[in-house]
């Protein structure tokens, strides 16, 4: 024991937090994915009135360990004619920022990786390098489908992340900090969803979805028309790194949502974390029901609506929220 | 109006051969034998009266080959049969395809299948085939194809342009129904043009019609439009029983009329649940196959099959219905009329659907008449044109039914027309088996080997895409000289080009679906 300890003061208190803190979100994404494939399916199953996912395991449930498993034993195939290195970057690039969104996000009072007092920075910041990684696959894919589901991503990535922004600054106004264990901390008396800012929930929620690429707004890789969009190429290990990046975003934009919007880890009587767990996966649920509930709408459409509804409103919203404060 | 187009022919152009036709017997009202000289101005003046080129088609008769042009009315039933004789060693003959847009494909298929040369005519290619032929597969005589004509039929090839791709939508991708190619030069999002590709599931089925026996044709027509199976049955029965003179008992008429409708509604249904994962909606898919289902349990049930039914012969049925069948329609009824308000309020009230379908892919009124569209497609533009009330066949005649039209021709009316269809076909069944009487489900005497008197017959149905022609050439033989398929989806399909130009690649998409088009049907 003493030895771990001199081990420890050797490396630094702070490394071995983050070394376990990295090893339990990797656990956490993985784990998320696999409920997420369940849940999708389940979901899906149960709003198209089937049943879904059934034999393998109680309820499906070890399902997703088959899919992963048979994935796993795939080919890694690579078509003749792609960019091989950026072939080949594109699923780890994918992965990295996903890793680190979810050191700054408080599961409870204590379970934080690190609170940053820059912590919504980060989150933003790296969400935003995905569709970088969006962007090689289309273009090493060499393949026309593919390339055109990239473009569009960019185009879209780019148009919603000013509504998620805006949408995030007035409450980052009110509690005057960046750091998301403030923010929820401020919530004390109430969370900000009910308390003035529902509009800003709204304007991030559907920011949210659509920086996720999930319908109505999954132009990328909209089946009916790209095939599979970026990832028309990709088969394999490398498809399935696409998909757990897609549900760990997923899961990141909800749980953002419910630390700035629904009080986080708050509520009486169960514990922080389940409490935010709750609150979270609520939040995924309505997105998997938007996905089996509406079709999906145009690019332009998809474009028009950013910029003439969510970016004027957000601006409103952040103007009149200033204007209060400094009242 | 047969007396107008007659009056007219006769003072523009003078020698010319027009004999009324007895519609009973025949299935049109006039035939005119034009010349190579005067074929051109035949078709101007039916274009001038306001016809639309039904069909165009050629009957191989060894010492020459026979043009034949069928031209229609919208508004007033007037089927024209327009003949011209070409000569059949290297045959030429002046192209309509500038009056005429759909004339471009008819000629390019009859050019493929017997080798007639249309001069004039912009893009002499492939069609159907592929460089594998090396006879014209139509001709009653194995003509191998020249060299040149080869190299003709070969010259298809997209351009390269800067500033511009090409995709190929097709003919394996998510949204074109089976196997149609369309190959699209697109600027960014946008499509520059747009030309489909057919011929993926080509299976020759106007020569297998040769060379079988009118009963062993029966299962055919279902494999061309899985979707209206029934439909194509019927319309290849009632032809040869007209052809035939076969008088077909009440109660079969009656049967056939319910089971046609209730093939539709499946159609439709599908159609729906399709179209809507088209636009990305996943989940109507589902909804539609659980009601779809039921029809195909009903329809088990009597015809023996689920998907591609033959259920229809020559002067009757297969078998007889049952009370079972009578309450499981009903029960159908209530249910479907039911869930019709889950629609409305998961689809046609959708704003993100909406959004999407309305004001887009809109065919022009003028425009139907050009590539001779029918079924919703035209019913969506405000041409109350429906082939069960201007030619009832079955027992439509004695059902009082209502057309449903749109009034832009817009992918929403498309929709919505087809939507209200169901709930007519609906009515009709309800109203069919209120009046369904007793009696013999089957004509007696109907001989074994069917050889139909010397002549030929035109006799159409309406699929639930649309016009859905029989062109039949008997010669007293038990198998037809010349079966001739004149298939909704093909000219309807036609108009693709035309409203793709210029528009984002996802709108041309949801075109393309809102056509209903089944990719077997229009390959044949």
């Amino acid at each position: 024991m003493n030895e771990l300890m001199v081990i420890i003061n050797i490396i630094g208190k702070e490394t071995v937090r983050a070394i376990i803190g990295l090893i339990g979100v990797l656990i956490l994404v993985v784990i998320n994915a696999l409920i997420l494939t369940w849940a999708e399916r389940k979901v899906a199953g149960h709003m198209q009135r089937r049943i879904a996912a059934k034999e393998v395991g109680p309820f499906g449930l070890i399902q997703p360990i088959a899919d992963s498993l048979k994935l796993l034993g795939k080919e890694l195939l690579t078509p003749v004619n792609v960019d091989k290195p950026l072939f080949y970057l594109a699923p780890v690039f994918i992965f990295i920022p996903v890793l680190v969104s979810f050191v700054v996000i408080p599961f409870d009072a204590c379970l934080q990786v690190k609170d940053i007092n820059v912590g919504i920075l980060v989150i933003l910041a790296f969400s935003s390098l995905s569709v970088f990684s969006i962007l090689i696959a289309g273009w090493g894919s060499n393949n026309k489908y593919s390339l055109i589901g990239a473009v569009r991503s960019v185009a879209q990535n780019i148009a919603y992340e000013i509504p998620l922004l805006l949408s995030l600054l007035p409450v980052i106004f009110m509690v005057n900090s960046l750091s998301l264990k403030d923010i929820v901390e401020f919530q004390r008396g109430g969370w900000f969803v009910w308390k003035w800012q529902f509009f800003a929930f709204l304007i991030y929620f559907i920011a949210a979805v659509a920086e996720t690429n999930r319908t109505p707004f999954d132009l990328p890789e909209a089946e009916s028309e790209l095939v599979a969009g970026f990832h028309t190429e990709y088969s394999g290990m490398r498809f399935a790194i696409f998909f757990l990046a897609e549900y760990t975003n997923i899961m990141i934009v909800s749980a953002v949502a419910a630390t700035f919007f629904l009080g986080g880890y708050l509520g009486p009587v169960l514990p922080g974390f389940v409490w935010f767990l709750i609150k979270t996966y609520f939040l995924v649920f309505v997105i998997l029901w938007f996905r089996w509930t509406f079709p999906r709408v145009r690019f332009d459409q998809l474009l028009n609506f950013s910029w003439k509804i969510l970016i004027p409103v957000g601006f409103v919203n952040l103007i009149v929220t200033g204007g209060l404060l400094k009242l | 109006m047969v007396e107008k187009v007659k009056e007219a022919l006769r003072i523009k152009i003078a020698d010319i051969n027009i004999t009324e036709i007895s519609y009973a017997e025949r299935g049109y009202h006039l035939s005119i034998e034009a010349q190579k000289g005067n074929i051109v101005s035949v078709v101007e003046l039916f274009e001038g009266k306001g016809f639309y080129l039904a069909d165009l088609c050629c009957v191989d008769y060894v010492d020459y080959l026979e043009l034949v042009y069928f031209f229609n009315h919208h508004k007033e039933l007037c089927r024209s049969r327009v003949t011209l004789k070409v000569e059949s060693d290297r045959p030429v003959a002046p192209t309509i395809s500038h009056i005429y847009t759909m004339a471009r494909w008819y000629e390019r298929e009859i050019h493929e299948f017997f080798g007639v040369y249309f001069e004039g005519h912009p893009n002499l290619t492939y069609l159907f085939l592929h460089e594998g032929i090396d006879y014209y597969p139509l001709r009653k005589n194995q003509i191998p194809i020249p060299a040149d004509d080869k190299k003709l039929l070969n010259s298809f090839k997209p351009e390269e342009e800067e500033d511009a791709f090409f995709i190929n939508l097709g003919p394996q991708h998510p949204s074109t129904h089976g196997v149609l190619r369309v190959v699209i030069k697109m600027d960014g999002e946008y499509i520059l043009s747009a030309e489909p590709v057919l011929g993926y599931l080509h299976r020759m089925h106007e020569k297998m019609a040769e060379n079988r026996t009118y009963q062993q044709f029966l299962p055919n027509p279902g494999r061309m439009d899985y979707m209206g199976a029934l439909n194509f049955n019927l319309a290849h029965v009632t032809t040869v029983e007209k052809l035939c003179g076969i008088e077909v008992p009440e109660r079969a008429q009656y049967i056939r009329t319910i089971t046609c409708e209730l093939n539709r509604i499946g159609s439709h249904l599908l159609w729906v649940g399709a179209f809507l994962a088209d636009l990305g909606g996943l989940t109507p898919f589902l909804y539609v196959f659980d009601d779809r289902e039921q029809i195909l349990d009903i329809l088990e049930a009597v015809t023996g099959s689920r998907l591609t039914y033959c259920y229809f012969r020559f002067g009757g049925l297969y078998n007889d219905v049952d009370d079972a069948f009578v309450d499981a329609t009903k029960q159908f009824i209530t249910r479907l009329r039911s869930r019709f308000a889950m629609y409305e309020k998961l689809i046609t009230k959708n704003v993100i659907f909406i959004n999407r379908v309305k004001g887009i892919g809109i065919i022009e009124q003028g425009m139907i008449r050009k590539y001779g569209s029918s079924g919703p497609v035209i019913r969506s533009t405000g041409m109350p044109f429906d082939i069960r009330k201007v030619e009832p066949y079955a027992a439509y005649d004695k059902i009082d039914f209502e057309i449903p039209t749109g009034t832009t021709g817009d992918n929403m009316d498309r929709y919505m027309v087809r939507m209200k269809e169901m709930e007519i076909s609906l009515g009709i069944i309800e109203e069919a088996i209120k009046k369904l009487p007793s009696g013999p489900f089957k004509a007696e005497k109907v001989p074994k080997k069917l050889k139909p008197p010397r002549g030929d017959m035109y006799h159409t149905v309406e699929s639930p895409r649309g016009e859905l022609g029989v062109y039949v050439v008997s010669d007293e033989s038990d198998t037809p000289y010349r079966m001739r398929w004149r298939v909704p989806s093909f000219s309807n399909l036609m108009t693709f080009p035309a409203l793709a130009r210029g528009t984002l690649i996802a709108d041309a998409i949801a075109t393309l679906g809102s056509y209903d088009i089944v990719v077997p049907e229009i390959d044949r």
